[in-house]
């Protein structure tokens, strides 16, 4: 049947065929042109550097968010949009440059290996190429590995508007954490090569981070095998957990979401740790509107907006931004040719996968394909994310104890999700002991498991608990999962912090005034 | 071995595209047919008592929607009373053979049948694609259709209208107005009622209902529906989207209702401007535009310039301009119109507006009929007149 819709009249104009490339010349200064960038626009190579130039600094400087002097955590993956990103803040911040930047950065890479089941070797060996691109910037720098992401376990402030349950001894132990963590993937290196090493440079960077720097040289120096070999196993324990995890959920689509929001985590906790109060993130714009339209797809429309804005504010002391956001994949790949910037192939969950591989995948390859012959299609999916509000200025109580997003599952009765809970209710008989709903909200006394674990002072929440202190998208990452106890340490633990406030505010409700 | 049905240990002989459970098809018509009913009643469609039109294609979804809410309409007393509502768009070779489906559909459930043609605008579908061919035709008839539901309903005097939108229809309006960045639609299409303000209301029961739940009930059901696409090419763009959402569904079954949450959950940021619903100042329908699409495209159509109201509007106004200006005075102008023998084919094309109204099956509408045929006249007169001072129109 006819599913034409009376508003279907405007779509994008598809592509006017180029015109010859050879022979060009620059629509600014009438040299030669060695590229065009975007439908007919030839550049040379002088006015493309311009052109590339202006545009990051513009992007980081209309907003004003960067301060003089303001430490910046640059994350790289090792792929061209991070590397473009390296070189255009070292070109930004050389000498010669007529308008330095005036922020200092310092460079993180997060090794993934472990979910994708790379060797060993090939890690290590990845671990050490980014060492070295790192290094030769002068730039502090530091190498987490995805595990570590599971051995975070302090309660996030935000997550506490109150702030009351944060003491400072708890940060002063999450410190500790941390700095045993930077330690003991440098020593797994060294294990390995004894070449690699965590390398936290000279340049003067908040005293958190410069102790951890020396004690792990320090490990190099000293090389005590007994020490290593503990660490190492505390590391595998980690990578073991994630494996177990990421295969308990079942999907390709659900694993990357899940990495994705573990690598967030693990750049904020770094962040936060090491006095860095902004967070640069390398994703050009078709990155992002990939991304966008990923994020629809997954239930995450209510995030779309923040997942692609430049400033993200989701976390409350700590901002990511996005300075390639204006800037098309293509226009990144002309840059790092024009440059000579290399750039890494690290294989991610989908490498060599079909279309279908995952929601992500699929994304990515609608978007690019439909951006070939309708050329405004990723400007066009911008806009969209331009319009859309980032829930920044409404202050919203509630966050997802995975993602930190707002959570968007307090819906009216008409809505998608308590459609899909009447699905599965009415369809499946057993389906109300794992529904995602869960209004009878079980203090957290018995798991229901019977193992005896539910009395001891272990943190164990139940399924519902957890999936009532997620969004809409992370229930979905995290639906098929056998044990919830396979979540990382502190998703659990702000779950079972919730509970627990819960459980207070029940006890004295009675006495509570209703404000409203 | 074969598998039970999750709810009552018979043997499934399906597995629910929505959710994977495996069902019987008992179990399987109580479900779907309890989940309409829940978002009938979650969202308070119907009140007591009302005339509700069921905009039927004799598609699929139509046919379906028809069947269910019919049964519903009785199981729960919603005391509805209820029409089917069909719009001829002209085209020989699929509408035709569609509206039969219809007939047959009004003999076997019961229900009033109304029939409102294109012809109230003078033209068919057909005619139409004469004039512009196969590549933005689907323009015209999406338009149109959409005035003309609303235009049979008002005859019928009904209080809403119900379509057959299913899950799949609307999460692929949302990739598309995303794609198209068009954040006025994007904020509106994932509404369950439209047109709350003055105009007619429209809602669409099937709002979470998947499109392989729908076709399985008819399946099982043995529902009688015309299944054939259109002759004249649909859009491409479109086509996109839906492969888009089919390649998702088949990924992860649930990401046609995620969609659908995720255009739930989306807010607009307060400083963009978003398109006032106004009236059309010529036909009075609701529009965003001084004039509506409407009005526009059957202003070009009339005026031999087909492409007035398709993409770029300006650049087809400026040609016509420059038209205009080489052919020296207006008024002579409009004589050229006239001369190309479309005026003879307004006034015949009306009065077979006012007889296929009359034709109509539903009795009491014959009074509204000449209110329409009015309506139309009403067009070529003002069209007449625009035609002497066409530049002053400010669209």
């Amino acid at each position: 049947m006819c599913s034409v819709q009376e508003d279907d009249n405007d779509v994008p104009f598809s592509k006017v065929r180029p015109n010859e490339s050879i022979g060009r010349t620059c629509m600014k200064c009438q040299e030669k042109a060695v590229l065009i960038t975007r439908v007919n626009d030839a550049f040379c190579r002088s006015c493309f550097m311009v052109y590339i130039t202006h545009k990051f600094r513009a992007t980081i400087g209309k907003t004003k968010l960067v301060r003089d002097g303001e430490m910046v955590l640059i994350a790289l993956s090792g792929g061209p949009s991070s590397s473009a990103l390296l070189h255009l803040i070292q070109e930004g911040l050389s000498e010669r440059t007529h308008k330095k930047l005036r922020f200092r950065p310092g460079l993180i890479f997060i090794d993934e290996g472990a979910a994708v089941n790379l060797p060993s070797s090939e890690r290590l060996n990845n671990c050490e190429k980014m060492l070295d691109t790192m290094r030769s910037t002068g730039f502090p720098c530091c190498i987490k590995a995805l595990e570590q992401g599971f051995d975070i376990d302090n309660i996030p402030e935000l997550t506490s508007p109150s702030g009351t349950c944060c003491p400072g001894s708890q940060v002063e132990k999450d410190l500790g954490t941390i700095d045993h963590d930077t330690e003991s993937i440098s020593s797994d290196i060294s294990t390995a090569t004894s070449s690699v090493t965590l390398n936290m440079s000279e340049c003067s960077i908040s005293s958190s981070m410069e102790e951890p720097c020396s004690n792990s040289r320090e490990a190099i120096a000293v090389s005590s095998l007994s020490r290593v070999e503990s660490s190492f196993q505390k590391y595998e324990e980690a990578e073991e957990k994630l494996r177990c995890l990421l295969k308990s959920l079942n999907s390709v689509s659900a694993q990357e979401d899940l990495i994705r929001s573990i690598r967030h985590k693990i750049l904020s906790e770094v962040a936060t740790t090491c006095g860095y109060s902004k967070v640069m993130l390398g994703s050009c714009g078709t990155r992002l509107a990939v991304t966008l339209l990923t994020d629809m797809a997954i239930g995450r429309g209510g995030q779309a907006a923040v997942d692609t804005v430049f400033a993200d504010k989701r976390y409350k002391n700590l901002m990511f931004l996005r300075p390639l956001r204006e800037f098309s994949s293509k226009e990144i790949g002309m840059y790092n040719a024009l440059n000579d910037v290399e750039s890494f192939f690290i294989p991610t969950l989908t490498t060599k996968g079909s279309d279908g591989a995952s929601i992500e995948h699929l994304t990515e390859a609608f978007v690019t394909g439909l951006q070939r012959d309708y050329p405004s299609t990723v400007s066009n999916i911008m806009r969209t994310g331009e319009k859309l509000s980032t829930g920044a200025e409404e202050e919203s109580k509630e966050y997802c104890a995975m993602c930190q997003s707002s959570l968007d599952t307090n819906v009216v009765a008409s809505s998608a999700l308590n459609a899909v809970q009447f699905s599965q209710r009415i369809s499946n008989r057993a389906a109300d002991s794992d529904s995602i709903i869960d209004k009878s909200n079980k203090t957290g006394e018995c798991c229901g498991e019977g193992d005896g674990g539910c009395n001891t002072t272990r943190t164990r929440v139940t399924k519902q608990q957890v999936l009532a202190s997620l969004c809409y998208g992370c229930r979905l990452a995290i639906r098929k999962i056998d044990d919830v106890e396979k979540l990382p340490l502190y998703v659990l633990k702000d779950v079972f912090w919730r509970v627990r406030r819960e459980k207070m505010k029940s006890e004295i409700e009675e006495f509570l005034l209703d404000t409203s | 071995m074969p598998l039970k049905c999750g709810l009552c240990d018979k043997q499934a002989i399906l597995k629910r595209p929505k959710t994977g459970d495996a069902l019987c098809k008992e179990c399987f018509f109580l479900a779907f047919e309890e989940e309409v009913h829940q978002t009938i009643t979650d969202a308070n469609l119907f009140i007591k008592g009302e005339t509700v039109a069921i905009g039927a294609s004799g598609g699929k979804d139509s046919t379906v929607l028809a069947y269910v809410m019919k049964a519903l309409n009785e199981r729960y007393a919603y005391n509805l009373n209820l029409v089917l509502l069909s719009v001829d768009e002209g085209i020989t070779g699929y509408r035709d053979d569609s509206l039969e489906s219809v007939k047959r559909n009004e003999i076997q459930y019961c229900l009033p049948l109304k029939i409102v043609s294109y012809e109230l605008y003078g033209w068919t579908m057909d005619a139409i694609v004469k004039q512009i061919g196969l590549k933005n035709n689907c323009t015209f008839c999406g338009v149109f259709r959409r005035q003309a539901l609303d235009r049979g309903a008002l005859m019928l005097k009904v209080d809403k209208i119900v379509t057959g939108h299913n899950a799949d229809d609307i999460a692929e309006t949302v990739i598309m107005n995303v794609l198209r960045g068009d954040i006025g639609r994007l904020r509106r299409c994932t509404a369950i009622t439209t047109g709350t303000d003055g105009a007619l209301p429209r809602c669409k029961p099937f709002k979470y209902t998947y499109e392989k739940e729908i076709v399985m009930y008819a399946y099982f059901k043995k529902l009688d529906y015309f299944s054939t696409e259109c002759i004249y090419s649909p859009n491409a763009y479109r086509g996109f989207a839906r492969a888009y959402i089919k390649d998702l569904e088949k990924i992860r079954p649930s990401a046609i209702i995620d969609i659908i949450h995720s255009g739930e959950s989306l807010s607009v940021k307060k400083e963009v401007k978003m398109p006032v619903q106004g009236v059309c100042v010529r036909c009075g329908y609701i529009s965003s535009n001084t004039v509506c699409k409407a009005c526009v495209l059957l202003e070009g159509l009339n005026k031999g310039r087909p492409r007035l109201g398709i993409g770029k509007t300006h650049k087809e106004r400026l040609k016509m301009a420059e038209d205009l200006n080489e052919k020296g005075d207006s008024s002579i102008n409009s004589q050229n119109f006239f001369e190309n023998g479309q005026l003879d084919s307004f006034s015949e094309q009306s009065s077979q507006s006012g007889l296929s109204c009359c034709r109509s099956t539903t009795a009491g509408c014959s009074c509204q009929t000449s209110e329409i045929c009015n309506d139309t006249a009403g067009i070529h007169s003002s069209v007449d007149q625009q035609k002497i001072n066409s530049l002053a129109i400010d669209f």
